[in-house]
């Protein structure tokens, strides 16, 4: 601890410098005093004496210069001095520190503001205990992800594997508060009583699921998040206990959870996180528990030592054996296990490490512009350093001076970066429905500030270091000489090359953003299937007592439909049980006559969706052939079904859909006849093809879930609260909800998309802008530079233009360089954006010709203006000058 | 060669300052340089001036401790007394010396006999 002692004391010498040097002049100056007194006894003169005692004493500065490095920190000493002195310079000079700022601010800040969303959403850690050990577990199909399984599935994987420390199972639950003022309909999950011990989730009052909970008769048990809590329940302390009605259901709460706790499984685009839980009471006896009833979704926390990739072949090995044991219940037979933040964040991974490259471009260009302003400086300089060359300042010290400069100026750069950064979140909000996972991570925290400060430290060095190293090059004698009038550093090949390295650079990013604003457009004008504008999405839950059957749910859609129809400006409007992009998939077998497999889950599956008449009309979905559904449909007449294009094409090639015989969901169902092929409407994504489809007519069928669709001849918001009452107005007590136009469903869609082109628009519009700055000061420089040499030309008879023409000629000799080797670099990039390019290559000719063309364009401007300066330039001045 | 006569070995001025504090008390920095003088009898040749960067790091380390005072002729002059740690490290450092000593003897000794 000793050292920690004598650097605290050297810490403080550091700041008491003017006190403790007075000391020690006083110190001293009695210690000589002291001797001189001596000498004077011992006989000698007084000046004599003093000589002696001088001798004695020895080099009294020497002593003190000793002492002072002793004292202090000689080094931190030095650098203030540096920077005190850097700071003055920059006070001379406030152009320059002002462009250097800001050019440094602009990259620092974008690449401090994209470390912030990845520090966020990727570095940030899960909420779970021990998060690398878990897992999620699914049947395998064919989107690369664990799909879902069932109870019966699900209760075999527990009882055979040895992988997992616990298995746990969770199903969506929407459940609707009937709260008397205000019905609401939550966002929940039911699950099984481990599921809050697998995550590593305490909860914060009251108890957790019970097995005891956890049975069908006995399941009417709920834990509440602490924000539903203090919305919904003012923060009642006595709230464990208490009981609350859920669609209808008597339900006692028995917990809530801590208020950190984030929830990451959001069951909707649209939907924020999960705000109830229920447990989720199954046994076998249930119709719900069948192995073919795959709704549920399973989280497995593995035991330590066991790999993802040994959980995976276990369970694997387990469900091909289930699949022999039960051969007509099982498609595929194969099992996924896949970590829990791959899954959360997988889709974002790869655009999260896009935008950090290309946010890297622009800082890299940022450091080439400021070594370029650098370089311009330095020749002004010279006489400066000449100086203190001559006075002894050494190589080293003269570089340690000029980055001490630069670094002064990176953290100024940094500290307005990081106000640009702190907006950050006020960005990502301009993107309608983010789609990315955890955003609300992103904030400024130490990491991001220690980031910024590292990447700012970088840059100062980075940037400053070829020039520094060239100033010590200096030639002494002419620089003194000439007094700062010409120059023995040149530097013109460096500043040319760092120039074409930066428009090398801005080329890729435009390239990159043209790519995906190109995608983009191609994305937007993919036909949906359907015409989202001028139409109204709204949901309502028929829960209760009241429409536990089918009829009193068939009569409020139809005296919804109705009411909704008289309002003035509707022009159409339907229900369904699930909407494109919608967020909930339901899908089901098609087993039909005459192509039924031995093994029923073999069967084609497809998208189901239960609607009522009207809907077609009001989603704009296009009826290719045959009818649609009319309310004369019903129960006691012929059942009907409607396919999409894609479901007749791949169930009858070449024969005709209608009037064929299809049993929905189970094969011994009585079977259904297709009346009518209506087409392809994208349910998921606008980047995948769309699947098969089939509509049935709600009065023919059962549902719990309804959306309203209406189309209006105005904007959608207009009619919103008008349709919300009328729809209220048939049952008061059933709340209406998640009323949004249908065009931000599709807009969530595109999201991501949207926010890589945003992100990567700016720092492409941000390189561009730095290079032109670049070739600006590059030609500027060159002109006043070869000012002596142009008043040569001209008196020689050069015609001005002549001149013009050969400044021009030099910066577009550089942009076409700078061209030139970007579209090089850019094929060896553009790969790793085809994860979000759509519809295009990403060597597409045009973008590229489109990106080069901008480019040079800005170039060409940017040395157009310095040039036109030789224009003024006065021979017999510019001979004179010298 | 011949080191010159009475140059002060590194390390060995902190041990000589610590002796003389603990011989006679708090003393000033010119006290010292004269008792150092006077004890060695002229045979080392001290620059009086590199006492003070050797106090100073004495005092950074806590072997020693400084005050103001007047010294006999009413002057304001710097104290330097020995710490309860400077005992300490006298202690060790006189015995380690000691040892060092004592084997150098032994060394040069036995190279004379042969």
């Amino acid at each position: 601890m000793e050292w920690l002692r004598v650097l605290g004391l050297r810490w403080r010498g550091l700041f008491l410098k003017q006190k403790l040097d007075g000391e020690l002049d006083a110190e001293l100056r009695t210690h000589l005093d002291m001797l001189v007194e001596e000498n004077v006894r011992k006989g000698l003169t007084p000046e004599e004496a003093r000589h002696a005692a001088r001798r004695q004493f020895g080099g009294l500065e020497q002593t003190k210069e000793l002492y002072r490095d002793q004292r202090s920190l000689p080094f931190l000493e030095t650098l203030l001095q540096d920077l005190r002195y850097a700071l003055r310079m920059l006070k001379k000079s406030p152009g320059f520190a002002v462009v250097a700022v800001l050019t440094l601010a602009l990259g620092i800040g974008a690449n401090t503001a994209v470390f912030s969303i990845v520090n966020g959403v990727l570095l940030h850690p899960l909420p779970f205990a021990n998060a690398d050990r878990l897992v999620v577990v699914g049947e395998s199909e064919d989107q690369g992800k664990p799909s879902t399984t069932s109870f019966a599935t699900f209760e075999d994987w527990k009882t055979r594997s040895k992988s997992f420390e616990d298995l746990t199972l969770y199903r969506q639950w929407q459940p609707t508060l009937m709260a008397p003022d205000e019905p609401e309909q939550l966002i929940g999950l039911r699950v099984t009583n481990n599921y809050f011990p697998t995550l590593g989730i305490r909860i914060a009052a009251g108890r957790d699921f019970t097995p005891g909970d956890d049975q069908p008769a006995t399941r009417f048990v709920a834990i509440l998040s602490h924000a539903l809590w203090q919305r919904r329940f003012k923060s009642d302390p006595a709230i464990v206990g208490k009981a609350i009605n859920l669609s209808g259901v008597s339900f006692t709460v028995v917990g809530v959870l801590p208020a950190n706790y984030e929830s990451l499984i959001a069951t909707d685009l649209r939907a924020s996180g999960v705000e109830i839980w229920g447990a989720l009471g199954y046994d076998a006896t249930l119709p719900d528990a069948c192995r073919t009833c795959r709704h549920l979704r399973g989280i497995g926390r593995l035991r330590s030592g066991v790999t993802v990739g040994q959980a995976d072949a276990e369970l694997n090995s387990i469900t091909h054996q289930l699949s022999k044991e039960h051969p007509t219940e099982f498609s595929s037979g194969g099992a996924m296990v896949m970590p829990v933040y791959q899954e959360l964040l997988g889709g974002v991974i790869g655009t999260l490490y896009v935008l950090l490259g290309a946010v890297g471009f622009v800082l890299l260009i940022a450091c080439a512009n400021l070594a370029n302003l650098l370089l311009a400086r330095a020749t002004h300089r010279e006489r400066e350093m000449a100086i203190r060359a001559a006075l002894g300042a050494g190589r080293a010290r003269i570089i340690r001076q000029v980055l001490v400069e630069n670094c002064s100026l990176a953290m100024a750069g940094g500290l307005v970066g990081l106000l640009l950064a702190n907006w950050m979140p006020e960005i990502l909000s301009l993107v309608p429905a983010m789609n990315l996972p955890r955003l609300d991570q992103v904030r400024l925290d130490w990491h991001v500030l220690g980031f910024a400060f590292a990447i700012a430290l970088l840059t100062g060095i980075l940037s400053g270091i070829v020039p520094a190293i060239r100033m010590t090059k200096i030639n002494l004698q002419t620089a003194l000489q000439q007094g700062g009038r010409g120059s023995s550093l040149g530097g013109g090949g460096m500043r040319s090359f760092l120039v074409v390295s930066e428009i090398a650079l801005s080329l890729t990013l435009l390239l990159g953003a043209g790519l995906l604003l190109r995608s983009l457009v191609r994305l937007v004008n993919v036909r949906s299937g359907f015409e989202p504008a001028h139409l109204l999405t709204l949901r309502v839950s028929p829960v209760g007592a009241r429409y536990a059957k089918d009829e009193p749910v068939r009569d409020y859609i139809a005296r919804a439909n109705e009411r909704i129809r008289s309002i003035p400006g509707v022009l159409a409007s339907g229900s369904s049980s699930q909407i494109p992009f919608g967020g909930n998939f339901d899908q089901t077998w098609l087993h039909v006559d005459g192509k039924m497999n031995a093994n029923p889950a073999l069967d084609p599956s497809a998208e189901r969706y239960i609607i009522s008449e009207g809907y077609l009309e009001a989603m704009g979905i296009h009826l290719v052939r045959g009818r649609d559904f009319t309310r004369h449909d019903r129960e006691t007449t012929e059942q009907v079904m409607i396919v999409n294009e894609t479901a007749a094409r791949e169930i009858w090639p070449g024969a005709d859909p209608i009037g064929q015989h299809v049993h929905v969901g189970d094969s011994k169902s009585p079977p259904r006849t297709v009346v009518g092929i209506v087409d392809d409407v994208h349910h998921y994504t606008l980047d995948a093809a769309p699947t098969m489809q089939f509509y049935l007519p709600v009065l023919q069928t059962d549902t719990s879930d309804l959306v309203f669709a209406v189309r209006c001849a105005c904007e959608p918001s207009q009619i919103a609260n008008t349709v919300g009452r009328a729809i209220r107005s048939v049952d008061e007590t059933l709340p209406v909800y998640r009323v949004t136009p249908m065009s931000e469903y599709v807009a969530a869609t595109t999201a991501d998309r949207r926010l890589a082109l945003i992100l990567l628009g700016s720092f492409a519009a941000i390189a561009l802008l730095l290079s032109v700055v670049g070739i600006y000061g590059v030609t500027e420089y060159s002109v006043a530079q070869r000012a002596r040499e142009i008043g040569i030309r001209m008196a020689l008879g050069a015609e001005r233009k002549e001149v013009f023409g050969l400044m021009l000629r030099q910066g577009l000799m550089l942009s076409s360089a700078g061209v030139a080797l970007g579209t090089i670099f850019s094929f060896t990039l553009t790969g790793f954006l085809r994860g979000l390019v759509f519809g295009i290559a990403v060597t597409d000719p045009l973008t590229l010709l489109c990106a080069a063309a901008i480019l040079s364009a800005a170039a060409l401007l940017a040395c157009w203006v310095p040039s036109r300066k030789v224009m003024s330039v006065d021979p017999i001045m510019a001979l004179r000058h010298d | 060669m011949a080191p010159p006569r009475g140059e002060v070995l590194q390390g060995t001025l902190d041990l000589i300052v610590l002796q003389t504090l603990h011989a006679m008390g708090p003393l000033h920095g010119y006290g010292i340089a004269q008792r150092v003088q006077q004890v060695s009898e002229d045979l080392m040749k001290l620059n009086q001036g590199t006492l003070y960067p050797a106090l100073l790091r004495l005092e950074q380390r806590g072997w020693i401790s400084s005050k103001w005072g007047s010294s006999e002729n009413n002057r304001k002059a710097k104290f330097y007394s020995l710490t309860r740690a400077g005992r300490t490290q006298l202690l060790a450092e006189t015995e380690s010396w000691e040892r060092m000593t004592a084997l150098m003897a032994r060394f040069l000794g036995g190279t004379e006999g042969a």
